[in-house]
């Protein structure tokens, strides 16, 4: 019955698999341009070592391949364990430099640095392929999502705007019918999420073997992560039903006017007329799932978050979001005439 | 057997009434023509009898029934325009069909659409005006439905074409279905309708079997030699329904006794008269031209 919504997010979806393939194709390239770099000896000759470092080679019982650098000359010891795709374990113990008298911990992606200091001495520990948490994948996979629930976001206007004819005399009631369609597309953007996390996860794997953290808050990015797309886009299909043959125009300024609005709504305003602007801009904002991601609650880092001690209520507006919203095109659905 | 009853149907669209009290009894297994000119209200009056449209009043209602979605497995329709989806291709809108009613026939849809000479793998955008009517035509008859809602089902077609609609409309009128249809091709109609009703300003003015409205009414045509002529009484004869005069050209419709008319409109000097029969296209210009006594037409019409 809504067999046009499938094809159009089957076409959808295949610009997305195109676009995906081609990142992939990609971190290919630039895998296969970095070979040469990827080994702990590659990194040695390409290093110019002082002629008294002694540089020790040897396998562990594990298979483990240990290089071990050791720099009378600069006080400095490097022991690198390589374990192959399951990653590198590198510990840097060297004369400590002025600048960095504190402890440190940093990680980006799988890789973690840990940097500690003792008796004039600093130790920089190096764990590769460490568990890359999901919250990232999530973030990769909302944008790509977000875009194509932008792009689905028209059903009912699509048909209103010449195929009304069509889409009415079908043996199924305009609500079962309405249903389905956004039921479809629903489906149809939580498989470009899935497609985004199976793409960035093929060129993780092109160096190192992935592991991914599910725990607090990567959970929480997941189920957030799955609502914020579905209510995106059960608001604008809200919009463009409402708004009918502008929905072009709905769908093209959606993400400008979020923006704006968004970020009026987030300034600091210094004067009276600001201060009315950041008012009604807040308002307005609330209307917008976007919201309840883009901009942290208090207690968190700010900026794209999932974090924040009310999660669960934000949460919840968003999973409401996607049913009012939804509610409100397919009210709108039943009243349209040709 | 599929009649449908169209009660008082109103619809207003701001200040004005596309369709203002029409009624309406279409008789099952039969062609039922909807004639009238343009902004009469037939699309309008589809609309309606369809659910497209919501009536402001009146009702419409099939074998008693009042129109529920699910019966849609049983009616097609063929919309005016072109209502395919351009970046679909032909094959894709059978599939579409097909998966929407469980009647539709893939086969019997592609055999039609070969009958028409449509290329199944192009993409609606690539095809001609008439092609598209085709390809619509090729799905309402493929789904096997009891009524079809035909609107110029005709629109664009080459002649060809054209005589396979028609022959398709009698064909399956012939196996019990109910096809009502509107279209501007008089001729058209008067071949494949059993019965006509025509509908002017949102109102049914005429309505019947083609056979009954043309009854025994004739058309006396003459000539007169110049505009400065006389009809002694001719006009007020009781089997005189109407009278055009187009300068030196005089058109008088008769209910009867079209030989005496056409001796006394010699005798007034007329040149060239000629008895011709009563068509379809004269019923229908009758009965919407201005100041048209389409009263008498119906009257005289139904007591010949």
């Amino acid at each position: 019955m809504n067999y046009v919504e499938w094809l159009r997010i089957r076409n959808c979806l295949r610009i997305t698999a195109i676009i995906l393939l081609i990142l992939v194709a990609l971190a290919i390239i630039l895998r296969i341009s970095f070979a040469r770099y990827m080994s702990p000896d590659a990194w040695i000759s390409h290093m110019s070592l002082d002629p008294g470092t002694k540089v020790t080679h040897a396998v562990l019982p594990d298979g483990t391949k240990r290089m071990i650098l050791d720099s009378p000359t600069d006080n400095t010891h490097v022991v690198i364990d390589d374990y192959g795709y399951a990653g590198k374990h590198i510990v840097v113990t060297e004369p400590a430099k002025k600048a960095h008298q504190e402890n440190d911990n940093m990680s980006v992606g799988s890789i973690k640095v840990t940097e500690s200091t003792h008796g004039g001495m600093t130790t920089t520990v190096f764990d590769t392929n460490g568990a890359v948490p999901m919250l990232y994948y999530m973030g990769l996979a909302d944008v790509v999502a977000l875009i194509v629930a932008t792009i689905l976001a028209a059903p009912f206007a699509r048909e209103i705007d010449g195929h009304l004819e069509l889409a009415l005399t079908k043996p199924v009631s305009r609500v079962r019918y309405a249903i389905g369609n956004i039921g479809v597309d629903a489906v149809g953007i939580l498989v470009a999420s899935v497609l985004t996390v199976v793409a960035f996860y093929l060129c993780q794997l092109l160096f190192e073997t992935p592991r991914l953290d599910f725990s607090g808050i990567n959970a929480r990015a997941v189920v957030m992560g799955v609502a914020l797309p579905l209510a995106w886009y059960a608001l604008l299909c809200a919009a463009t039903t409402w708004l009918r043959r502008a929905y072009g125009a709905v769908l093209g300024f959606a993400w400008p006017v979020a923006l704006v609005v968004g970020g009026l709504a987030a300034l600091e305003p210094n004067n009276a007329v600001a201060l009315f602007v950041h008012d009604v801009a807040w308002v307005i904002s609330r209307l917008d799932p976007l919201t309840y991601v883009s901009f942290a609650s208090p207690g968190t880092h700010g900026g794209f978050s999932y974090s924040g001690s009310n999660f669960g209520a934000r949460l919840l507006i968003v999973w409401l979001m996607f049913l009012v919203y939804g509610a409100l095109a397919v009210w709108q659905w039943q009243r349209v005439e040709a | 057997m599929s009649s449908i009853t169209i009660s008082n149907l109103r619809k207003i669209y701001g200040r004005s009434a596309a369709v203002d009290g029409l009624s309406l009894e279409i008789p099952g297994a039969t062609v039922f023509g909807l004639l009238g000119p343009n902004g009469a209200g037939k699309t309008t009056t589809f609309k309606c009898m369809l659910g497209l449209a919501r009536p402001t009043s009146g009702e419409i209602r099939y074998d008693g029934k009042i129109l529920t979605p699910s019966m849609f497995e049983r009616i097609a329709y063929v919309p005016e325009r072109s209502v395919l989806y351009d970046w679909m291709t032909v094959e894709e809108h059978v599939e579409m069909n097909r998966r929407a009613f469980a009647s539709f026939s893939s086969a019997r849809a592609f055999e039609l659409l070969a009958t028409f000479n449509v290329e199944k793998h192009k993409r609606a955008r690539a095809l001609s005006k008439g092609m598209r009517t085709a390809v619509m035509v090729a799905l309402a008859f493929a789904q096997d439905a009891e009524i079809l809602v035909l609107d110029e089902p005709t629109g664009g077609l080459d002649p060809i074409n054209q005589r396979h609609v028609l022959s398709l409309m009698i064909n399956e009128a012939a196996k019990g279905r109910s096809i009502i249809f509107s279209s501007h091709q008089i001729g058209q109609v008067e071949r494949a309708a059993e019965q006509i009703a025509v509908i002017d300003r949102g109102r049914v003015v005429l309505q019947g079997l083609v056979d009954d409205l043309k009854g025994d009414r004739k058309i006396v045509e003459g000539i007169f030699p110049d505009t400065a002529y006389t009809l002694d009484g001719i006009a007020s004869d009781a089997r005189v329904a109407r009278v055009d005069r187009t300068e030196r050209i005089v058109r008088i419709l008769v209910t009867a006794g079209a030989d005496e008319i056409a001796a006394r409109l010699s005798a007034s000097g007329a040149m060239g008269v000629r008895i011709l029969d009563l068509n379809l296209e004269d019923i229908f210009l009758y009965s919407v031209s201005p100041g048209t006594a389409t009263a008498d037409i119906v009257a005289k019409g139904s007591s010949s």
